[in-house]
């Protein structure tokens, strides 16, 4: 009767327990992180008896928690790569919706310039038309650089937001490694796994997986090892390390990450990725560098373009044309650590958009030269040239002049077009200024007596001193001519370009023996319009992309590569949804909780203690028994 | 699989957004009547549209230039065909004074209007198109092009004629230089121009000839001098020689030919009386009104005057026809670059038409389609949110 009464004890002990726990289910089947605990129950040891061994009973050995390792390595990671996409997909959404009204957009904008143009070649002495050039050359600056200050504002944010996750994670961690100790101490002194505690733990590796991809190595005392980027350690036990936002060492003004471990700081920005932290520099070295610099390559072309032939031609006022646009320089960014003296000064190559990319490069002084090399894989970038003014270095549309004296391992950020757009702006106020005619103008004498007749003649090179010299093609005969009527009699053929001076004519027909075609000065420019359409031309040339790509379809390019970027993001956003989702189903199905399961647990456990209390009562109605008949 | 309480509930309400997110994405762009919201929706289909809406920017471009090309070259036709009427008049008035029963009184009469007329040409050389540019100054658009400065008219423009671009690689002159319409007319027949000495003293004249063989022409002034009233020779000029060797025997009216040329002499010529035979040159239209007008001025009494005034009247008449079929030829030129802009404007509509179709075609929502994509979605969102609602209230515990 007492082994059976202690045995009933054992079993109402162990369901009562069994019950609580089913409880403690139940009353966190909302907690985040939970895992559902299970009380094990196995039979106390038994008594040897002559003839056999008699149970004891029941004893609950250890409550566990139903959570498989594998399966939360594997939701953590998915949700590593999830936050990240999330990320990109979040700042690819605003670009893409930035660049998305066609209206406003850049592309109709340039039609716009162009057009008015062509609208002034239509009637180019009237200022209103001048006026439109001069604010529609405007406008479309207005617009490239409202797109520039909007990508400077997002880089703005992102510089912030690394902050916030910089703290974010370094607090994470500091998190992690206090509980590390709890977990170690309440393991070592109960021989019992802390069920409760390694939850937190696990929901707080979960926290920083968002954040940012870990890697997780779990030791005997129960604490773990989290490490990130490429195996920088970030918790050992106790200790945490923090993460800290630090100017980047080219560009003070852009933000890096750095793990600070007792007191030395280190720049792990480049190793970094997953969650939110490696979809924001992913975002930012991916997608934003290379829009600003392909609309800094927009504004340079655009400004080359328009320049180059607004100098060859002649304003309202019988002058050769001034630039239109000023254009930011190439940024040359020395890095903090640099030690000797070394300074690069670089220019775009004349004409130079053709050749120029949308890339950054580093240039880096190894001892006996300079090598260059593309800023985002390393690449090596062939150079031509010298470094010196004579022969400056050249590579990419660039052309790099080298001073003072460097120390080897001293390198620079060269950025051909970055700061372009924001050093935008027009020189040109005047609408008069706008050089709509070509400085030369030609006529067929009055007293000739042939048919000749002379094209309206072009300018080939601006920069001809004597451009502007007039010169007279008399024919001696009907078949050769002279030049200024003197020196050598050169052959006359119909329609054959005729290059003196920087420009040239075309002579067609039969001119008589005598007759003189004349070369000289635009000297009442007001009515042509030759030059306004050279420029309308040259704005809708070939003249990106080593001369493949117009400035239209260049503008079209830059929407379409934001649009694909971000459309692909959220292709992989989705797919990595799905197995984000799958991942946590799997993980859930161990460790959820289930009321229903709760449920039947409960009466499962309360029949069970109700027995048990049943065989109390049985025993002491047994023992009643055998008192009552020895009792005399 | 066993499914957590939190889990099922999670689902739930993830499949409730997906469907809420396609059912508002629909909804927008059935607002918008726009299938491509963002360049991401469809990145190949948004530049494509912003090509084609460039170059439906670029056509109306076109359409502009092309209207403002026709609008000056309407009013260029106009006084072209003003300049026509005049010459005209001017003809039927040499005509009339070339008439042997006009006295010197009706010359006078008929000189005063040739005045008027040579005023009425100079205005309407100096006309201005629409934007009040002058049509026919060249590039010196703001140059009043022609001026009677002394005794002649003077052309103040230059040789340039503006082009103005209607389609990608076409472009069209919007007009032509005063240099061009008013001032580069051939003299004479062309090829040569006729003229009386006026010291002559006899009654001859002569005609405004012909070419006869082109292929002979040497271009040289050609001097034909009477060296009796019977008997003529022919000098060239440079070097002097005489052309050809032997000196011809004249009789009035017949043809006097030499190096592929024939002109006529009527009348008596007398001994020392000189014709000449030059190379035609290049003869503005008023000066040759002008030379109408010195020619009537001197009084006709003799017959020497006479000859002298037929002489001069028919180079004359020969020197407005060429210039009429000069202005003719201009103004068929005019003609045909109005009649190419309206080809290119029918060229522009058609193209104009098929960019809209396409942009429609890429950007605008299909609504069949939309609207039961809608309804589709609409009933899957209904009916998660009903099963959703009638499937939470299971529990155990309810019967517990």
């Amino acid at each position: 009767m007492v082994d059976m009464l202690s045995s009933a004890t054992s079993g109402l002990l162990a369901f009562q327990r069994a019950l609580d726990t089913t409880s403690h289910n139940i009353s966190n089947v909302n907690t985040d992180g939970y895992s559902r605990q299970r009380v094990e129950i196995a039979t106390r040891l038994p008594q040897p008896y002559s003839n056999g061994f008699v149970g004891t009973g029941a004893e609950v050995t250890t409550i566990r928690r139903q959570y498989d390792v594998y399966l939360g390595d594997q939701a953590r990671n998915s949700s590593s790569a999830l936050e990240r996409s999330n990320a990109y997909v979040g700042n690819a959404n605003t670009l893409d919706s930035l660049f998305a009204n066609s209206d406003i957009g850049l592309s109709a904008s340039l039609q716009k310039f162009i057009n008015a143009f062509q609208d002034l070649s239509n009637a180019p002495s009237s200022t209103p038309a001048r006026q439109v050039v001069l604010s529609q050359a405007q406008s479309f600056r207005d617009r490239l650089q409202s797109f520039d200050n909007r990508l400077t504002d997002i880089a703005t944010q992102i510089n912030s937001q690394l902050g916030d996750e910089a703290n974010t994670i370094s607090s994470l961690a500091k998190n992690i490694a206090t509980l590390n100790g709890t977990i170690a101490i309440e393991q070592r002194r109960t021989g019992q796994p802390p069920n409760d505690l390694l939850d937190q733990r696990d929901h707080l590796l979960d926290q920083l997986a968002t954040h940012i991809n870990v890697q997780i190595a779990r030791q005997d005392d129960g604490s773990v090892i989290v490490s990130v980027g490429a195996g920088q350690p970030l918790v050992v036990g106790t200790q945490a390390s923090t993460l800290v936002a630090m100017p980047d060492a080219y560009d003070a003004s852009r933000n890096g990450i750095a793990i600070k471990t007792a007191g030395s700081q280190v720049d792990i920005t480049t190793r970094l990725s997953g969650g939110k932290l490696g979809g924001l520099l992913d975002f930012r070295s991916n997608l934003l560098d290379t829009t600003r610099n392909q609309l800094g390559q927009l504004g340079v072309a655009l400004s080359e373009q328009v320049n180059n032939q607004q100098r060859a031609g002649f304003d309202l006022n019988g002058n050769f044309g001034a630039n239109i646009f000023n254009i930011g320089g190439v940024d040359s960014l020395a890095r903090s650590t640099n030690v000797g003296s070394g300074a690069l000064a670089i220019t775009r190559q004349q004409p130079s958009a053709g050749a120029l990319t949308d890339r950054n490069y580093i240039m880096q002084y190894g001892g006996s030269g300079w090598t260059l090399q593309r800023a985002d894989t390393g690449a090596a970038v062939a150079l031509s040239g010298a470094g010196t003014l004579l022969s400056p270095f050249q590579a990419d549309g660039l052309s790099i002049v080298v001073s003072g004296a460097p120390t080897i391992g001293d390198s620079f950020l060269v950025r051909p077009t970055h700061s372009a757009v924001s050093g935008m702006n027009l020189l040109v106020s005047d609408p008069n200024a706008i050089a709509a005619a070509a400085p030369i103008a030609t006529k067929v004498a009055t007293t000739n007596t042939g048919s000749g007749q002379i094209s309206a003649g072009e300018v080939l090179l601006v920069t001809n001193p004597a451009l502007l010299t007039p010169v007279n093609l008399v024919f001696n005969s009907t078949t050769t001519y002279q030049v200024n009527g003197a020196g050598a009699s050169i052959a006359y053929t119909p329609g054959a370009n005729i290059d003196i001076n920087g420009w040239r004519v075309v002579l067609n027909g039969s001119p008589a023996s005598g007759d003189s075609f004349a070369i000289g000065p635009n000297t009442n420019p007001a009515g042509d319009n030759r030059n306004a359409l050279k420029i309308s031309d040259a704005l809708n040339a070939n003249v990106l992309s080593a001369g493949t790509v117009s400035l239209n379809a260049g503008a079209g390019n830059i929407i379409g590569k934001i649009g694909v970027a971000t459309s692909q993001a959220q292709s992989s956003q989705a797919a990595q949804q799905i197995v984000f989702n799958d991942n946590v189903n799997a993980k859930e199905s161990v460790s959820g909780v289930n009321l229903d399961e709760e449920a039947g647990n409960m009466l499962r456990f309360q029949q069970a203690y109700q027995a048990a209390a049943q065989a109390i009562k049985v025993a002491d109605t047994l023992f009643q028994t055998i008192l009552s008949a020895v009792q005399r | 699989m066993r499914i957590s309480t939190s889990q099922f509930h999670q689902r739930a309400l993830d499949s409730l957004f997906s469907q809420q997110d396609a059912l508002s994405r629909t909804q927008n762009q059935i607002a918008t009547g726009k299938r491509i919201q963002t360049p991401a929706d469809d990145p190949i289909g948004a530049v494509h549209i912003l090509e084609l809406q460039r170059a439906q920017s670029e056509l109306d471009q076109f359409k502009r230039n092309s209207d403002a090309a026709t609008a000056r070259l309407t009013v260029a036709e106009q006084a072209l065909g003003d300049s026509g009427l005049i010459l005209q008049r001017v003809r039927e008035l040499v005509v009339q004074a070339n008439s042997g029963v006009i006295d010197d009184t009706a010359r006078a009469a008929i000189s005063i209007e040739l005045q008027q007329r040579a005023s009425e040409l100079l205005d309407i050389a100096n006309r201005r198109d629409g934007n009040g540019e002058f049509l026919f100054s060249g590039y010196a658009t703001t140059t009043q092009p022609f001026a009677r400065i002394g005794a002649s008219v003077t052309y103040a423009g230059d040789q340039g004629g503006r082009v103005l671009q209607v389609a990608p690689t076409q472009r069209i002159a919007d007009g032509d230089s005063g240099f061009s319409v008013f001032q580069n007319v051939t003299q004479g027949n062309g090829t040569f121009v006729t003229a009386a000495n006026v010291a002559n003293t006899g009654s001859g004249s002569i005609d405004t000839g012909q070419v006869v063989n082109a292929g002979a022409w040497v271009p040289q002034t050609y001097t034909i001098t009477f060296v009796a009233p019977d008997s003529y020779q022919i000098t060239n000029s440079v070097p002097t020689t005489i052309v050809p060797a032997a000196p011809g025997n004249f009789a009035a009216g017949s043809a006097i030919s030499f190096n592929g040329v024939q002109v006529k002499i009527d009348g008596a010529p007398a001994t020392g009386d000189k014709f000449t035979v030059a190379t035609s040159q290049k003869e503005d239209i008023f000066t040759s009104i002008d030379k109408v007008i010195a020619a009537l001025a001197p009084s006709v009494t003799s017959a020497p005057q006479r000859a002298q005034l037929t002489t001069k009247l028919a180079g004359a008449l020969q020197q407005l026809d060429q210039a009429d079929s000069h202005l003719i030829n201009v103004r068929t030129d005019v003609g045909a670059r109005l009649s190419t802009l309206d080809s290119t404007s029918t060229a522009r509509q058609d193209l104009s038409v098929d960019l809209q179709a396409a942009v429609s075609k890429l950007s605008d929502v299909d609504y069949a389609d939309a609207i039961s994509r809608l309804t589709r979605q609409q009933l899957g969102l209904q009916a998660a949110q009903q099963s959703y609602a009638n499937i939470s209230k299971l529990s155990l515990f309810n019967y517990l």
